[in-house]
């Protein structure tokens, strides 16, 4: 057995691999990612999932409805870490994963897969609480400028982790971006990772939080008439359900972190194509807590007094 | 989290268990019971927008879940739910807090091609508990419960709750905490609804916190103390007071209601009908 289907092994059953392994396995990464256009081609079938979040043990219970990689082809959209308690193991699995089969995984960028937002939302306090050091956050949030920005399925599906950008009207626009930096505060980058289709804007619509633009069902009718897709597959909102339609059939959300942080009891999808692009969306639920490692239980009440 | 709840610290203190898989506690003559549920579906979603009259909630409403207070003899009932902690935030309709890259963004786009969205995200609301009275109109043996959505007669007072006997070692016999609802602020910061906590990145931290108290057995009636605590800062102010401005350091909301000034605050009496 290889190093590499070691670390796999070991890296499924929760455990986190040796600083010097995640640094040599983000080596091998990078030169995989860095030959990846900012529109990868992916071909059917393939499987395409939402957020996970470091929900590892729900990771489990999505490689159990969809099977395992490389027997399934998968894409992810993005957001791999923050909130859950595993970013580390899943970052790492789907990364050696994405090493050892390089044609059979993709991995995207979505807007958690930054410094910045990392250092709020978890995933840094978990390498430093892990490691001992900021060094794994280092390397993976290396790795993270080397991710591509979204994929294109068979010529027919585009799939971003967020949305459209005013800046963007066609594909090639999207190949000419130089993406080996941080998420940027503005610009096509960052609206492909931040933005949300909208019911009530025709147009463009820019939410007050500044994150990202909303964009309505005109917008998604000639992107994807002018592209020459037939719909948008996206991540980047909480779905109760776990996928979502809007704007007759044209775009859909799926998400795939189920009982999200934990605690809000929405259940989670993936999009399965097959050969001739026929859909089937499977929804599951959270791993049971039996199965899952540290129990979520905190301690008596923390503010009050 | 996990309720536990000991069983002989119950019985020493005159209280019992609710039964029925129901979480919470009787004692004195009250109900305590917390309801924690999933986040709304799709469709109760869309109810919740149209009663609302908005388009806009946050990312994870908790529709169901709630915190009742009841008392049984009087059918005095206080809950709290988000729904009517939304009606507050409609009504008060804050401007909206402007985060740091969206006041960037005003510069490089042309107002003219955009729907810019006005409201206040944050959904702050000065929400501090719904007020219901039951009557039991089932005198023919149905046990049919009407409810009436009441003003109870709350009034200014100068007492204060009494946090030092508080922080006496009493066992604690029933806590829990109920999420009401909750939203990233497009990874912008964090709003939250159960202790009110909320913190816009690199902008503003606000906490709008109401507790109650009651102490039981003194008077035939329950009394109730209410504080009403808003505070308020932007990080701007916070920093040149030399505290630290980076959003890090305000994961904990202890730590922000030390050190955020006090813009409002006022407490009430309540005494419980004995009989209504």
């Amino acid at each position: 057995m290889s190093d590499l289907d070691r670390q796999i092994e070991q890296l499924k059953k929760c455990e986190p691999l040796k600083e010097s392994e995640v640094k040599a396995l983000c080596l091998k990464a990078m030169e995989i990612l860095v030959e990846e256009s900012n529109v990868q081609r992916v071909d059917a079938p393939v499987t395409i999932c939402g957020d996970i979040h470091g929900q590892f043990y729900d990771m489990k219970e999505l490689f159990k409805v969809g099977g395992d990689c490389p027997k399934t082809n998968y894409l992810f959209l993005g957001d791999f870490v923050d909130r859950g308690f595993y970013s580390v193991e899943t970052f790492l699995l789907l990364l050696a994963l994405k090493v050892r089969y390089p044609d059979r995984i993709t991995l995207i960028r979505g807007n958690h897969e930054s410094r910045q937002i990392t250092q709020v939302y978890g995933f840094y306090d978990e390498c430093l609480r892990k490691y001992g050091s900021v060094n794994v956050w280092r390397y993976c949030t290396d790795i993270f400028d080397y991710l591509s920005l979204s994929a294109l399925i068979e010529n027919r599906i585009f799939s971003v982790h967020g949305g459209l950008s005013p800046a963007i009207s066609t594909l090639d626009q999207i190949r000419t971006i130089d993406r080996k930096q941080e998420v940027p505060h503005d610009g096509a980058m960052c609206d492909l990772l931040w933005s949300d289709p909208e019911d009530i804007v025709d147009g463009w619509g820019l939410s007050p939080r500044g994150a990202g633009f909303l964009f309505g069902g005109s917008v998604v009718t000639s992107f994807n008439h002018s592209n020459n897709i037939d719909y948008i597959c996206r991540a980047h909102q909480l779905v109760m359900e776990g996928y979502k339609w809007m704007f007759n059939n044209q775009i859909v959300t799926v998400w795939s972190a189920p009982n999200y942080c934990y605690r809000c009891g929405n259940v989670a999808a993936i999009l399965e194509l097959d050969e001739n692009l026929n859909k089937q969306f499977r929804v599951f639920d959270a791993a049971p807590q039996e199965t899952r490692g540290a129990p979520a239980k905190k301690p008596a009440p923390d503010y009050f007094l | 989290m996990e309720v536990e709840i000991d069983e002989k610290e119950l019985k020493a203190a005159g209280a019992e268990p609710l039964t029925d898989g129901r979480r919470g506690l009787r004692i004195h003559g009250w109900e305590i019971e917390t309801l924690k549920c999933s986040i709304l579906n799709s469709s109760n979603l869309q109810l919740f927008e149209e009663r609302l009259q908005t388009s806009h909630l946050p990312e994870m409403v908790f529709g169901e879940s709630s915190l009742v207070l009841k008392h049984v003899k009087s059918g005095t009932k206080i809950h709290f739910n988000a729904f009517d902690a939304l009606v507050g935030w409609k009504q008060e309709a804050l401007p909206p807090v402007e985060v740091p890259a969206a006041a960037k963004w005003k510069f490089r786009s042309k107002p003219s091609e955009q729907v810019i969205l006005d409201y206040d995200y944050t959904f702050t609301t000065p929400y501090h508990g719904s007020e219901t009275i039951e009557v039991d109109t089932g005198k023919c043996g149905k046990g049919e419960i009407s409810q009436k959505r009441c003003n109870l007669l709350w009034e200014d007072c100068e007492e204060k709750i009494d946090v030092g006997s508080l922080a006496s070692k009493e066992p604690i016999l029933f806590y829990d905490e109920v999420v009401l609802y909750e939203d990233e602020l497009a990874d912008n910061g964090v709003s939250l609804l159960t202790v009110k906590v909320l913190r816009v990145d690199g902008v503003l931290m606000r906490l709008r916190d109401t507790r109650m108290h009651c102490v039981f057995g003194v008077s035939a009636n329950p009394i109730i103390l209410r504080e009403i605590s808003w505070r308020e800062a932007t990080f701007e102010a916070l920093s040149a007071k030399g505290h630290p401005s980076d959003s890090a350091a305000y994961s904990d909301p202890s730590i922000i209601s030390q050190r955020l000034p006090i813009i409002m605050h006022k407490t009430q009496k309540l005494e419980v009908p004995d009989n209504l």
